[in-house]
């Protein structure tokens, strides 16, 4: 009974341990530091960039991506160029390139 | 000088104007960041970020509340996230020591002995402190402004965007949960 009542009377007194506290004082250094630490984050912004794109999880997908990109884009004009013989006599005819009469007219000397 | 013209001055970038609220404010983020850290190297750099982040966004503070009440919010939520983060690589670290891999060593929290408490008393508030340390976030960050900070519970609950009567109830359940802790431990220690 007087062992609970004793724990009782420590708890209370460790409740109260904190009244009367003093607020802790910081770093007499510290605006040199927020300083310091602003002018590091504003030049990082460029190598920050630069960590990110060079990052492998970044980096080897964008060339994976470019890679794609281009062989489709080969592939699609390939696909484009093979002309067939009527395509041709469409084309000259539109351009008038089946006209031979130029090779024709003679210059007179 | 006056708040709102070292705001208005900050606002224009005027480095002395930040040196002037650095050197006015930074003992009240310390103290509030090294009740809710228990630490002082982490409460000293929570500090510097609250400081970067006033520079960074004094441009969109409303000055609806007192510079000091946005100081408290701030401090408090940049401490509330170096805990979470401090929690989370403890945790990896528990698991990679499961996993045999050579992760950092999991070291005991050390009691943690407030600079401003008188030396009789400094005892039984690291005993305190450690309970205080395993309360939920809210009744920890309520009963720390209240008790380390000295602030009233309508201060409180401007700080925390709540009513004084929510500030009430856990500064209740705060006190009731610490009084378990308290005695366990004194009953375990017998």
């Amino acid at each position: 009974m007087n062992n609970k009542k004793r724990i009782q009377e420590e708890v209370e007194k460790t409740l109260e341990s904190l009244d009367g506290i003093e607020r802790a004082g910081s770093s007499p250094y510290l605006f040199t530091r927020i300083k310091a630490r602003l002018e590091k984050e504003e030049k990082s912004f460029w190598s920050m960039a630069l960590t990110f794109i060079s990052r492998p999880s970044v980096a080897v997908p964008a060339i994976v991506l470019t890679i794609l990109i281009n062989t489709a884009i080969f592939f699609e004009f390939r696909s484009e160029r093979v002309q067939t013989p009527q395509d041709e006599e469409v084309f000259a005819s539109e351009y008038n390139l089946s006209d031979n009469t130029i090779y024709e007219s003679t210059i007179e000397p | 000088m006056d708040e709102q013209f070292l705001i208005e001055k900050l606002r224009q970038g005027d480095e002395a104007a930040f040196r002037e609220i650095v050197e006015t404010w930074k003992n009240l983020v310390y103290n509030t960041a090294l009740g809710i850290l228990q630490n002082a190297e982490d409460a000293e750099d929570v500090t510097q970020e609250v400081f970067v982040q006033v520079f960074e966004s004094i441009k969109t503070f409303k000055a609806e509340s007192k510079l000091s009440t946005w100081l408290y919010r701030i401090t408090v939520s940049k401490a509330l996230d170096h805990l979470r983060r401090k929690k989370r690589k403890k945790r990896f670290a528990y698991i990679q020591s499961l996993f045999g891999a050579g992760g950092e060593t999991i070291i005991e929290k050390p009691d943690f002995n407030h600079p401003g408490i008188a030396l009789d008393n400094k005892e039984r508030a690291a005993i305190l402190f450690k309970a205080i340390d395993r309360l939920p976030e809210n009744q920890k960050i309520a009963f720390t402004l209240h008790k380390v900070e000295g602030l009233s519970y309508q201060e409180i609950s401007d700080v925390m965007k709540t009513s004084v009567s929510s500030v009430e109830s856990l500064m209740h359940r705060a006190k009731n949960n610490l009084k378990k802790l308290l005695l366990d431990h004194y009953q375990n220690k017998e």
